[in-house]
């Protein structure tokens, strides 16, 4: 079993499986959104089987987003509260993005970023969703609604985006062993301890 | 037409009552934009509704349906009071200074000489005051008491713009500002055309509207004037060919049929050829024998010699007070008095007046052949009690029913070749485009096969009086499917002897060396061939005569009394409107409505009439010289001219069980009946494009009376008369104002006629509300103006 | 090329279909049962499947008078097109030489943007096909030199085709005209707001193009506008942006490598 006490268990079964869901239909999503939204893109269509067969799935594959993120919600919904550490944290995360961590508070199973992630994600479903809903079906909407939300629904993606894009440099070459938590779901003890002290500390104190 | 389409866009003022062209002649209706576009015109519409030709209109009057000869008296009245009519014109062209007979009078809404025993009028104190010769006397200054134009102006003086107000239901204001547009044309230089349909020529008193109109253009000068004219708007692609060709009183070139009395081609010629009433009166009609025995060696050939009379006794006769008309026989088949019927492109069961009447008529046959394009309603009036019962509860059962029907399956008009005979009285060829699919055939060749087949059982087996069916000469190339191009020459008449072409009717004789199918169309189909295919574009006078375009009866004349457009000398009222011109001894332009070689000042000006002018008194009509407002046989009001005498008292109203009358307080609101732009009668529901464009019967009904009854649009409606009901969606609109009529408000509900129990889409038959009552001279049923009662379902 | 247009005189307009009858035949289209709506009217709007409407407006004057417009409608080829602005499938929607606005059926993707951004709100998705459909000024008859077919059919003169600068100064000079005969408001509109159309209308109220079932004042709207112009590239700039930070993040910075002390 020496193993296992180099092993500590960052993410269970229960939690990658939605988060992967939500990647895969987030990337496909982003993609043919990219297509769908500008003639300098669209070639992305051909990737995807074509323009009419995005303009079909696309809205399906935010359905499946959303759905999934509504399930990581219920998972992380709790841990993801902003405390007062997060917060001084936050005031300091240019420091942490030179990685001069000095001063910075300890952060817990999940640092204020990745908690700042999480509640832009949220939000930005939510609106997606909306607004994705409007332009689904645009001969039931009032043109009012579809004109917010082609608006709307751009914005909120590129910010998304923006967020997933910084979310997949920090989970794999910025911070080495992070993807493997998400992956294989556990990590070195010293890449607990290193980047997640305070999560450390409590499990294994326990 | 007197005029014809293309002419419209030459009038100053375009009076568009009793028809709604917009809507119904749209492709003619382009000449009536065009004068508006290019002089500026004004197009005046006078309708019980707001319709489509109002919707373009400079001028809307709204009238009570029905209330048509009031308006018109009324203008009569403001052109004679102000002095607008075109005194000139009025002296040269009508007989306005003839003199009538001292007995002639009007009192309480009878002429003189009305016999309420036999309900007609001796004529006897209608006539002209004549002199030794025979001729009409006159007094050219019209100062006598008992010239027509005196009598006229005594007559219509009743007409004021407060009574016309009280009667049509629209404001003195309204009508004054129509009158003064209209009147307008009353002067040399100006030109007013009147155009009108079904919306005059069905009621009880329609042939009398249309003199009314006549009276008014004559006063105004606008008749023979380009952009002038009374314009009948004619409702079927060819019912102008059909009229020319005949009807159960009329021969082709409308010679009228024999009657009884008429026992030889003598009688008959001295009874149909006028003596002239004045001397310089051509009186065209003088030459009836020559038209007439032409036509009996056209139908008898070689049998009608001058011996027989060429064939005279082959014709057959009708009794002397016979009428055969519409109404007439429909009634007498419901009394049981007629076996058989072949219903030839006709639908009487949608088109006949009091549907349950129809149906139960036809029940009361032995046999009856539809030839049809499709199932009609007719054809299959035996279904009338399945499939629409609710609507016909008087309906016969089709287990009561022993009529047998054989329907006929007929090609459609672009599916055999043949002539479109148009408003505007243009013999127009065409050519077919499809063949017909199936088993249906041309009507030529089930009219031939018909014939064929009757005419050897005739001479197989005898029978009564066979001659008049196997003396006909029938030597068509193809007998049993004769080639219209054969049948047209035929028509244009020929010389017996060598078969070539006659130039015109001018051409026909009374010896029996000419034959010719219908003296009118003379001259269609020449020696130099077939005038009605001809595409010529060229219009020389600019004034839209396109005299190289098809041809038009008759001789090709595009305007009717076209002499009549210059004064007495040939000098044109308007230079730039003269649609003929005396020049070096012989008229050019329009083919002359004159003697083509006589000085404009050697004969009277109308040709046709052995008056030599045209009539403004007419002594020869059934209900009166002059027209006289008389209210729908079903109206909401007396009649406010005369309480006494409400309905034209010549009208036909049948009195059958099944021939009521409803009264304006079971009834109280006015109803008619109309067309819509998106159908053709009863034909295209039958049709995918029309029947996408309008598929359903609506009930339009003005917003107040909505009110009144809590009826939103689009609700059910159930609408009933005396006679049936008919339901459908309530059209609410502002554009059928209510009108008061005798301090009353009266509300007008309108019905599109277009829907039945069979085709793409159904619907009520909307004659199911209308009443057995007609015109005692055209035969024409009032489908304008009779009552109902509305409730929501 | 000349750019072509289609003059709609509505003063001459008499509701009789010809139009609509034309344009169903010519594009092949159904011809369904239609249900009553309570107008003269052959449908509520344009439809996927008919392209060509004439709307009946009853309109009651402060007066008292009654007028009973009628005009017929359909895709206006706008000169700036806001359904070409919107359009994300390439050569989907275009303009062809002659001006005419177009869809080419193969590439349209059925988004609906169009639909959106028509300050008309002509386009119609086909629910079945999943692609839009409107006008397309008979591009079929009009490359071969023949009219449209609703010019063909129009019994007034109603309707007119040929060279747009030709029939501006026909719609110009048919105004004045009604102007002198006292119709004091007729006017032409080629509305201004999306760069003028190639549809020109002769309206005898020019002032109140809401009671011929015409827009005010039409305009592509703005949200179209800031989509597919400013925001596209500030989109597009902030992905980029995301991506090269990041890369340049970790060059600069490198990973953050776990603490390697002992336990």
């Amino acid at each position: 079993m020496t193993s296992s006490v180099n092993r500590v268990e960052r993410f269970a079964f229960s939690e990658r499986a939605p988060h992967w869901m939500a990647a895969l239909s987030f990337v496909y999503a982003a993609l043919t959104g990219l297509a769908l939204w500008t003639p300098h893109l669209f070639w992305l269509s051909d990737v995807f089987g074509g323009g009419s067969t995005i303009r079909r799935w696309h809205p399906w594959g935010g359905v499946v987003f959303a759905v999934v993120l509504g399930l990581m919600f219920r998972n992380w919904a709790r841990e993801m509260k902003l405390d007062a550490d997060d917060r001084q944290w936050l005031r300091k995360a240019h420091k942490y993005a030179v990685h001069d961590e000095e001063g910075l508070p300890e952060p817990g199973r999940f640092n204020a970023g990745q908690k700042m992630l999480f509640w832009v994600q949220m939000i930005a479903t939510l609106l997606l969703f909306a607004s994705g809903a409007v332009l689904w079906f645009p001969e039931l909407m009032p043109r009012t609604l579809r004109l917010a939300a082609i608006l709307i629904h751009p914005s909120v993606a590129v910010v998304s985006m923006g967020g997933i894009i910084v979310h997949i440099y920090m989970g794999t070459a910025a911070v080495p062993g992070a993807f493997r938590g998400m992956i294989q779901g556990w990590v070195r003890p010293a890449w607990a301890r290193s980047h997640h002290p305070k999560w450390y500390r409590d499990i294994t104190k326990s | 037409m007197t005029n014809g389409w293309t002419d419209v866009a030459n009038a100053d003022v375009v009076l568009v009552m009793g028809g709604n062209p917009a809507e119904n002649h749209p492709v003619g209706f382009r000449f009536a934009m065009e004068a508006k576009r290019t002089r500026k015109a004004k197009l005046v519409c006078i309708d019980p509704r707001f319709n489509r030709t109002a919707a373009v209109a400079d001028h809307y009057v709204p009238i009570r349906s029905g209330s048509d000869i009031a308006f018109l008296g009324g203008l009569i009245h403001y052109a004679l009071e102000g002095e607008l009519y075109h005194a000139d014109y009025v002296k040269q062209h009508t007989n306005a200074a003839f003199l009538i007979e001292d007995g002639f009078g009007f009192d309480e809404g009878y002429f003189s000489g009305w016999d309420a025993e036999s309900k007609t009028y001796d004529k006897a104190s209608w006539q002209y005051q004549k002199d030794s010769s025979g001729f009409a006397r006159v007094d050219e200054t019209l100062q006598n008491p008992r010239s027509v134009f005196q009598l006229l102006k005594t007559h219509y003086a009743r007409y004021t713009p407060e009574r016309v107000a009280e009667i049509c239901g629209c404001s003195a204001e309204e009508f004054n500002r129509a009158a003064e547009t209209i009147c307008s044309t009353g002067r040399a230089g100006r030109s007013g055309t009147i155009l009108y349909a079904l919306g005059w020529t069905q009621h009880s008193h329609s042939v009398q509207l249309i003199h009314a109109a006549a009276m008014l253009q004559l006063l105004l000068g606008n008749i023979g004037m380009p952009g002038g004219g009374v314009n009948a708007q004619r409702g079927h692609s060819n019912i102008q060919g059909a009229t020319d060709m005949g009807a159960w009183n009329m021969l082709p070139g409308y010679m009228k049929v024999p009657r009884a009395p008429w026992r030889s081609l003598d009688e008959y010629v001295h009874t149909n050829s006028p003596a002239p009433l004045r001397p310089d009166a051509l009186n065209y009609w003088s030459n009836t024998s020559k038209f007439f025995v032409s036509l009996l060696k056209a139908y008898y050939g070689d049998n009608a010699t001058r011996d027989n009379d060429y064939g005279y006794d082959f014709l057959p006769k009708i009794g002397e007070k016979d009428n055969y008309s519409w109404g007439f026989f429909f009634d007498r088949m419901n009394r049981g008095g007629l076996e058989g019927l072949i219903s030839f492109g006709m639908n009487p069961v949608a088109n006949g007046p009091n549907t349950v009447k129809m149906l139960s008529a036809l029940a009361k046959l032995k046999w009856m052949i539809v030839v049809e394009n499709f199932e009609t309603e007719t054809a299959a009036f035996w279904k009338a009690s399945e499939l629409a019962g609710e609507y016909y509860p008087g309906a016969p059962d089709a287990a009561d029913i022993d009529t047998e029907v054989f329907l006929l399956p007929a090609a459609c008009f672009a599916e055999k070749d043949g002539t479109f005979v148009n408003s505007s009285r243009w013999l127009q060829w065409k050519n077919q485009a499809l063949p017909p699919p199936g088993d249906s055939k041309p009507d030529q060749e089930i009219i031939a096969r018909l014939f064929l087949k009757l005419r050897e059982l005739y001479e197989d087996e005898g029978g009564t009086s066979p001659e008049p069916l196997t003396s006909i000469a029938w030597d068509y190339g193809n007998a049993i499917s004769p080639d219209l191009q054969e049948v047209a020459r035929e028509i244009n008449g020929q010389e017996v002897a060598t078969g070539r072409q006659v130039p015109g009717f001018g051409a026909l004789k009374d010896d029996g060396s000419t034959r010719c199918g219908n003296w009118l169309y003379s001259g269609s189909y020449t020696a130099d061939g077939n005038q009605m295919a001809r595409r010529g574009q060229e219009d020389p006078t600019g004034l839209g005569l396109y005299a190289n375009w098809s041809w038009s009866w008759p001789a090709n004349r595009r305007v009717l009394y076209n002499r009549a457009s210059a004064d007495a000398d040939g000098k044109p009222w308007d230079e730039s409107r003269a649609p003929i011109r005396w020049q070096g001894g012989r008229y050019t332009g329009d083919v002359p409505d004159f003697k083509a070689d006589a000085a404009p000042d050697s004969l009277g000006s109308f040709i046709m009439l052995p008056e030599g002018v045209a009539k403004l008194f007419a002594p020869d009509f059934v209900e009166g010289p002059f027209p006289e407002h008389y209210e729908p046989a079903e109206s909401p009001v007396d009649n406010a001219m005369h309480p006494a005498v409400g309905v034209n008292p010549s009208a036909t109203i049948f009195t059958g069980e099944l021939d009521t009358l409803g009264t304006r307080q079971d009834y109280p609101y006015v109803a008619l009946t109309y067309r819509l732009t998106e159908h053709f009668h009863y034909w295209t529901k039958h049709v995918k494009t029309s029947s996408l464009l309008q598929s359903n019967f609506f009930v339009e009904l003005p917003e107040a009376l909505a009110a009144e009854k809590g009826i939103q649009n689009g609700d059910r409606v159930r609408v009933s008369s005396a006679r049936g009901t008919a339901e459908g969606p309530a059209m609410v609109t502002k554009r059928i104002r209510p009108l008061q009529v005798a301090g009353r408000t009266i509300y007008q509900v309108g019905l599109p006629i277009h829907w039945g129990f069979l085709g793409r889409t159904k619907g009520p038959l909307v004659n199911n509300l209308t009443p057995s009552v007609l015109d005692p001279n055209s035969g024409t049923p009032e489908y304008k103006g009779f009552l109902v009662n509305m409730e929501k379902l | 090329m000349v750019t072509v247009a289609k003059l709609i005189d509505t003063t001459t307009c008499i509701g009789c279909k010809a139009c609509e009858a034309a344009c169903q035949e010519w594009q092949d289209q159904p011809f369904p049962v239609g249900t009553y709506d309570g107008t003269y009217q052959t449908f509520p709007d344009v439809r996927h499947d008919f392209w060509n409407l004439i709307k009946f407006n009853e309109i009651e004057h402060a007066d008292g008078g009654l007028s009973w417009h009628m005009a017929k409608f359909q895709c206006m080829h706008c000169v700036d097109a806001g359904c070409i602005t919107a359009c994300p499938a390439p050569g989907a929607i275009f303009r062809r030489d002659n001006g005419t606005v177009d869809f080419d059926h193969d590439k349209c993707i059925g988004c609906g943007y169009c639909i959106t951004a028509c300050p008309f709100d002509v386009p119609r998705l086909n629910p079945i096909t999943q692609k839009v459909y409107k006008c397309n000024l008979c591009s079929d008859r009009t490359a071969v030199g023949l009219e449209p077919a609703c010019i063909k059919a129009c019994p007034t003169n109603c309707l007119t085709f040929g060279a747009r600068d030709d029939l501006v100064q026909i719609a110009t000079d048919r105004a004045r005209t009604l102007r002198e005969d006292g119709k004091a408001s007729a006017g032409v509109y080629n509305p201004a707001g999306v760069g003028g159309t190639n549809v020109i209308y002769v309206l005898e109220d020019a002032a109140h193009p809401e009671d011929y079932g015409l827009p005010n004042d039409p305009t592509v709207p703005w949200t179209v506008r800031v989509w597919q112009g400013p925001l596209k590239w500030l989109g597009n700039a902030a992905l980029v942006g995301g991506i090269l930070g990041t890369f340049f993040h970790y060059i600069r910075f490198g990973p953050r490598h776990a603490d390697e002390e002992s336990s």
